[in-house]
């Protein structure tokens, strides 16, 4: 590890400053711009799938499950092997990492983690909208949202009229019993049932699972593919919300074949249907991630991992100014570590996503931090992250 | 008022007479627990189903991979033979089925739809294939088992239970100072003894006081500790399938303080844990309002909640007493507030108030049929299929917290569209001669609700039977409750 926190702290400074200069309200550009975020649910070992290069100590906290024959990005961090699609996107200056970070959440409960990663809030259970959401409502982007699961997520509640994708087998009711219901929606003042009714019309059969596709057309995958196409139309979705569990390795974690592999995977096959599927718009994409803790340096008895904090931000899109790891690391001795135990979080998670709305909803940074992340101390990043 | 009969139950079949005193036969039905409904011949113990589940997993994760390292076309041969060996496909079917037929079938519905609340509230999520084996009869030994016990029985039960020990972890929860932990091999392997924290943190955040109760991470660790040693004895061969029991060799020395309550080292520190988990104010206080949640509405208010709460105090947590307790307030708010259903109390609704229970669940001497070593034909795995479809598939929660309760968590286009699509599929599993039963709908509609005038007038706009069945079960009325 060769850069200190000294150094980062110098090199911030400046833009600190300058970030004051920053125009009131932004241009709004005629570009549709899109954003997807993809949810790791369990807590994603950022050090998996970031590793540092050359901290023996590091090593040996994990001899059983460290990733062998890692990509070096830069000369301090490398990148977990099987992230094929997210090296691509390394590779042509549109994928970044941000790293030592994490939401403003320290319990260590996913559930509790989960609820905050996607409220965006600082109390568990007490918000019922999503900060995605709410920045949508603030940029009056209404009926632009699209979910790639069965339940809406509350990343993306707070704006009315969301659609969700998650095919199943069969034939649609014909119109004239939609269109029945509808009105008996309407006579009830059912909103969210209206709204719902108002999707399903204008669903197509062939957007439903027939013959010999059946559950494949349900994989992360071929969702991503799908998505792709709705978020690539002048007129479809401006953002589209994925999930992909089963990060929570307490046991067999494992190394390059392991379980929490398997999960990367998954994220990093989305982000590589994305960018081949976007065609044109993947340049006026940003792709991010969002988790709840980041796990324990140390691996446990079972070769897993416990429930940690700091992690890392994966984003990928035209709309990134540069490749880069982005971070304040704040080093793996036993002191520097969160409790002695987690990779500490230099970085509040949220400062990424604000600044990443911001990019993409043409929003003043100042009004997401005061209206979609009540008001907390957030650091603009997105001169140092996108494109202007 | 016949609001009700969905609302603590699955609504009445179509020629069925409503109970006079609708209170008085709720509460009835939760004073005992009768024997299943289901009469097929494989009712299997946990126990039985774990050795269907070493077999798939000894030979699935070691012999046949060796077998067929250089041969994955062999590999993949073997391993749907191995299935068909276990049964694997078959088995959460079947459960489904025993599940089912208690909701659709049984003179206790009401026992039923709390037995679900129970499965979900102690949940056992998807992971090291435990739906396809373990969780169904888990659900009926250590949970349906115990509703008419306390909660404190319910949850050491539950607790200690095999399936729930392997699902968080704490077969690897092991103390560092124990004997074990001490040995000469953890050193040469390079394993040593620790905490595992997931399934001590669970056990206070899910299943008893909930994070209102205000613990810290160093409550979360002693609890930990307090479990080391709790884990099925583990032989290479076995992988892990044997009873649990108590290794005092794995258990971590010393006394561990939990909400400030000290417990001495040894076997009897988890279940007087578990007592004053039970007994803390906010274990009541958490499920009196999941309950309200669960058949009353999103946002319950201290009234409805206090009276749940006394009858827990009063009976100190005797499971009938609080089940009682949370149906009278049910019926007290019966016309007030009307809760959407979750998919699969709304789908087993659909059919019971259709009258199509010969169909659904799966009958018996169809489920009979199976043999081990032979192929689970598509009919019969219809309703893990389903399940899974409409997105509330009990067996098969992607986390340890379960389903949400929530109503803003059902409604999503996609889920709008699997109502649509499986009342469709309601229709289908009748017999052709109700298919055209003129006055099914009718008697639907006059047995279930109170204002059938209006309904029908809705229902009768639809062109054919099938689409009255849709209109009726995704009108607001049916799908809340």
């Amino acid at each position: 590890m060769k850069i200190s926190r000294r150094d980062f702290l110098k090199g911030s400074a400046t833009t600190l400053f300058l970030a004051g200069f920053n125009l009131p309200s932004l241009a709004l550009s005629s570009k549709k711009k899109n954003l997807v975020v993809i949810m790791l649910r369990g807590g994603m070992d950022g050090l998996c799938a970031v590793p540092v290069i050359g901290d023996k100590n590091f090593e040996k906290k994990r001899k059983k499950i460290l990733i062998e024959n890692t990509i070096k990005l830069n000369s301090d961090f490398a990148l977990h092997p099987r992230l094929i699609g997210f090296n691509k996107c390394w590779n042509d200056n549109t994928g970044s990492i941000v790293h030592a970070t994490s939401i403003p959440y320290t319990q260590r409960s996913h559930f509790e983690g989960q609820n905050l990663m996607e409220s965006g809030g600082r109390v568990a259970y007490q918000e019922k909208t999503g900060w995605v959401g709410r920045a949508m409502k603030l940029a009056k982007l209404q009926g632009d949202g699209l979910a790639l699961s069965l339940p809406m997520p509350l990343l993306l509640r707070g704006v009315p009229k969301n659609n969700n994708y998650f095919p199943t087998n069969g034939k649609l009711p014909q119109n004239d019993t939609l269109d029945l219901l509808r009105s008996v929606y309407a006579e009830s003042s059912e909103d969210e049932l209206i709204e719902m009714m108002d999707f399903i019309k204008k669903r197509k059969n062939e957007q439903m699972i027939s013959g010999s596709f059946r559950r494949g057309k349900r994989e992360n995958k071929n969702l991503a593919r799908q998505a792709a196409t709705y978020l690539r139309k002048s007129d479809g979705p401006r953002v589209a919300v994925f999930e992909v569990n089963g990060f929570d390795t307490h046991a067999a974690q494992g190394g390059i074949d392991g379980s929490h592999t398997e999960c990367l995977v998954e994220m990093d096959e989305i982000i590589n249907n994305l960018k081949d599927n976007l065609q044109e718009a993947y340049k006026d994409t940003i792709i991010l991630t969002v988790t709840e803790f980041g796990r324990t340096i140390k691996q446990n008895g079972g070769n897993g991992t416990e429930h940690g904090y700091g992690t890392a931000i994966f984003m990928a899109g035209g709309l990134l100014k540069k490749s880069q790891v982005h971070t304040d690391w704040p080093g793996l001795k036993r002191k520097e570590l969160y409790q002695g135990r987690d990779l500490n979080a230099t970085i509040d998670a949220r400062s990424v996503y604000a600044s990443a709305m911001s990019t993409v909803f043409d929003l003043d940074f100042k009004r997401i931090q005061k209206d979609v992340f009540f008001g907390d101390k957030l650091e603009n990043l997105s001169d140092k992250l996108f494109k202007a | 008022m016949k609001n009700f009969f969905r609302k603590v139950a699955f609504g009445l079949k179509p020629e069925e007479k409503a109970p006079s005193d609708p209170l008085t036969w709720a509460q009835k039905q939760v004073e005992t627990v009768p024997e299943l409904n289901w009469k097929g011949k494989y009712i299997l113990s946990e126990k039985e189903m774990r050795k269907h589940w070493i077999k798939q997993r000894v030979e699935e994760n070691t012999t046949l991979r060796k077998k067929f390292k250089n041969d994955p076309q062999g590999l993949r041969r073997a391993e749907k033979q191995l299935r068909n060996d276990t049964g694997a496909k078959f088995w959460p079917n079947n459960e489904i089925c025993i599940r089912h037929a208690e909701a659709v079938r049984s003179n206790t519905p009401v026992l039923a739809k709390l037995w679900y609340f129970w499965t979900n509230h102690f949940t056992i999520s998807d992971t090291q294939s435990l739906p396809q084996f373990s969780t169904g009869a888990y659900h009926r030994e250590f949970i349906r088992a115990n509703m008419d016990k306390t909660f404190e029985t319910m949850a050491i039960d539950a607790t200690i239970a095999w399936p729930m020990m392997m699902h968080l972890d704490n077969k690897d929860n092991v103390g560092p100072k124990s004997i074990s932990g001490k040995e000469d091999w953890r050193k040469k392997e390079n394993e040593p003894a620790t905490i595992n924290e997931n399934h001590a943190r669970e056990l206070l955040e899910l299943h008893t006081v909930s994070p209102k109760a205000g613990y810290t991470q160093e409550d979360i660790i002693e609890l930990a500790k307090i479990m080391t040693g709790w884990r099925p004895k583990f032989t290479k061969k076995k992988d892990h399938g044997h009873d649990v029991r108590f290794e005092s060799k794995r258990h971590e020395p010393g006394k561990k303080t939990v909400f400030g309550k000290e417990y001495k080292a040894g076997k009897k520190g988890l279940k007087m844990v578990i007592k004053d988990l039970v007994n803390h104010p906010s274990c009541r206080e958490f499920i009196a309002t999941k309950l309200c949640r669960y058949l009353i509405t999103d946002k319950p208010t201290k009234e409805m909640i206090t009276p749940i709460i006394k009858a827990w105090e009063k009976s100190d947590g005797h499971l009938p007493e609080v089940h009682k307790a949370a149906i009278k307030v049910a019926f007290e708010y019966n016309d007030k507030y009307q809760k959407f259903q979750n998919p699969e109390n709304w789908w087993l609704q659909t059919i019971n108030m259709s009258g199509a229970t010969y169909a659904y669940p799966i009958p018996e001497k169809k489920m009979d049929k199976f043999e081990l070593g032979s192929l689970t034909i598509q009919e019969l795995r219809e309703p893990d299929r389903l399940l899974e479809d409409i997105g509330c598939h009990p067996y098969r929660s992607k986390q340890p917290n379960g389903y949400s309760d929530l109503s803003t968590d059902w409604l999503s286009t996609e889920l709008i569209i699997r109502r649509l699509m499986y009342a469709k599929k309601a229709f289908r599993t009748y017999k052709t001669i109700d298919q055209l039963d003129l006055k099914i709908h009718e008697k639907i509609i006059q047995t279930n609700f109170d204002n059938p005038d209006k309904i029908l007038k809705i229902v009768s706009k639809a062109k054919s039977n099938e689409e009255k069945h849709v209109i009726l079960f995704n009108l607001p009325e049916a799908l809340r409750a």
